[in-house]
């Protein structure tokens, strides 16, 4: 029994599930859910939609390139019945699965690599900017150890000399 | 009932009207056999307008559940010309059909088409 993939999401669809339309020109589209139907029918592409496989490889989210994605193939070529063969890749399945995975596992974490630092370097910037909102700044200045030390810059006295002809 | 078909035959007639579905009175589905009254017709092919014929709904719109419990629809709908005995009046049939005709006996129908979905 083949399994086909949704074309909108890209997901197996199950035998039983789904809905298929077939256009006038004979080409076949098969849903995994009316989720998939529905977008199709609004015209949606499927490299724009978040959510899809497509939107997914198309972006870099997933791994792409991979020499287990092989084995899981449209083949047009039936296969000869052997009872070995069919032996062999019921014990190979797990095994592919299993480094598919691993392999999958590795990419998520190559891709967000930056990310603990560039977190921490946000999360720095806010504390500094909305202190303020934890603490209240009358509160601040009763308890000085709170705050962030005082830095003494030196003003030239310009200024002061400026005011004096209003008071006059 | 007075559904307009396409007739994606070579019988002459181009569209036809659905007067009575065979079987059941809630219309005509997938697969199932009507009787139409041709509205349009080509100026010199078998079937002449104004006529009473038979027809196999071979595309619908509407989706129609398969035997695995998934279903299937179509872009428009269409039928095939065919006799009493449900012999195809004309000798092609263009465009998709659904393999569901061979339970419902129609397998010249499937013979003529060039695709089956």
């Amino acid at each position: 029994m083949r399994l086909e993939k949704c074309w909108f999401c890209s997901s197996t669809v199950y035998p039983g599930h789904g809905i298929q339309f077939v256009r006038n020109d004979a080409k076949i589209f098969r849903f995994c859910r009316s989720k998939c139907h529905k977008n199709f029918k609004m015209k949606r592409n499927p490299r724009k939609v978040k959510w899809t496989k497509a939107y997914r490889r198309l972006h870099g989210k997933d791994m792409t390139q991979d020499s287990t994605f092989e084995f899981e193939r449209k083949r047009n070529r039936p296969e000869r019945y052997d009872r070995n063969l069919a032996e062999d890749v019921l014990k190979a399945i797990p095994k592919i699965d299993k480094i598919r995975v691993s392999r999958e596992e590795k990419h998520h974490k190559n891709r967000m690599k930056g990310n603990k630092a560039k977190l921490l370097k946000e999360a720095v910037k806010e504390l500094e900017q909305g202190i303020s909102l934890v603490k209240a700044p009358s509160v601040l200045e009763k308890d000085p150890s709170l705050t962030l030390p005082k830095i003494k810059v030196q003003v030239s006295q310009q200024q002061a000399e400026e005011n004096h002809p209003m008071e006059e | 009932m007075r559904t307009v078909l396409k007739v994606v035959d070579n019988s002459g007639a181009k569209k036809v009207m659905c007067i009575q579905a065979l079987k059941g009175k809630k219309g005509a589905r997938l697969g199932d056999t009507i009787v139409a009254s041709v509205k349009e017709a080509h100026p010199n092919g078998k079937v002449k307008k104004g006529k009473v014929v038979y027809g196999v709904v071979v595309r619908a719109a509407m989706q129609r559940g398969r035997c695995d419990g998934s279903e299937v629809k179509f872009d428009d709908n269409a039928v095939v010309l065919v006799d009493k005995q449900g012999l195809p009046i004309g000798t092609r049939v263009f465009g998709p059909v659904p393999h569901e005709l061979r339970m419902k006996k129609h397998v010249k129908i499937l013979t003529l088409a060039g695709h089956i979905a």
